[in-house]
């Protein structure tokens, strides 16, 4: 388990039209508050902040998240499949790094 | 049982919440010097605290939330065993048309410190609105899933989940 490891699963086979449920797993501690004589230490906390997903390069899902995500987050998400393709799917944690997965839909 | 403890402690946070900002504000200041100017360097920084009625007025403005009845399903525990992983699903029984689609759906605790949870934006492709991930949630609370539809009108349930043990750190 490294911060960063994207998991995605898709249904095996699609059909044409169908909307198909994307389920997203990316390992990341998605940092909480900590506090400090009941105030919150300001420094920067390291979480996810936004997830995009593409499918064949079209943007289809956007995500704005915050700290009160749960650590190693799952999403899930629909897409309507018209061609089989990839789904890409990107996350960008508050110190400006970016993981990413994909997966392949096929019919 | 911490819950009783934790709600006063949490009462007590509140009201330390607004000296706790300036001041944090200022060591802010003096602590980070080096951080560049601009948008991105406010990433990650623990932002105020906020009241529910806030977020939903910085959210939505004045505009009215109807009731989303059967239209909108949403799955969530009635009580959370551990407030830091909450298995939240959506279900939008609303038109996804190129026209009239739901174009976001907002994820809002009302008693953590900052209630919005999470936004999800989705586009007519996604051929329906259902969403599924993980919140947390600092205490017993009310969760609201408040769906955006790309005309401006909102629906919205609440859902009360009761938290045995808070997951926001603190």
């Amino acid at each position: 388990m490294s911060v960063g490891q994207v998991r995605i699963r898709v249904p095996e086979k699609a059909k044409a039209g169908e909307v198909v449920t994307v389920r997203v797993l990316v390992t990341h501690p998605m940092e909480t508050l900590q506090f400090k004589d009941n105030k919150p230490v300001m420094k920067q906390y390291n979480f996810i902040h936004r997830v995009e997903a593409t499918y064949n390069g079209r943007k289809v899902f956007e995500a704005e998240m915050t700290q009160a995500v749960s650590q190693n987050p799952l999403i899930a998400f629909p897409v309507k499949v018209t061609e089989p393709g990839t789904v890409k799917v990107t996350f960008h944690e508050t110190t400006g790094k970016t993981y990413t997965g994909e997966a392949q839909i096929r019919f | 049982m911490t819950s009783g403890f934790e709600r006063s402690r949490r009462r007590m946070l509140r009201l330390i919440g607004a000296a706790g900002a300036a001041a944090g504000a200022i060591s802010l200041g003096l602590a980070i010097p080096a951080i560049p100017a601009g948008a991105q360097q406010a990433l990650g920084m623990p932002q105020d605290e906020e009241k529910v009625a806030d977020t939903m007025k910085r959210l939505f403005g004045n505009r009215t939330i109807q009731d989303a009845g059967d239209r909108l399903k949403v799955d969530a525990p009635l009580i959370a065993e551990n407030g830091s992983v909450v298995p939240i699903k959506v279900d939008a029984e609303l038109p996804m048309a190129p026209d009239k689609y739901v174009k976001n759906i907002y994820i809002i605790a009302d008693k953590n410190r900052r209630p919005l949870n999470a936004r999800f934006s989705l586009t007519p492709d996604a051929g329906k609105a259902s969403i599924a991930t993980n919140i947390r949630l600092a205490s017993t609370s009310d969760v609201r899933v408040i769906a955006e539809m790309s005309d401006g009108t909102l629906f919205g349930v609440t859902r009360e989940v009761k938290v045995t043990v808070g997951g926001c750190g603190g």
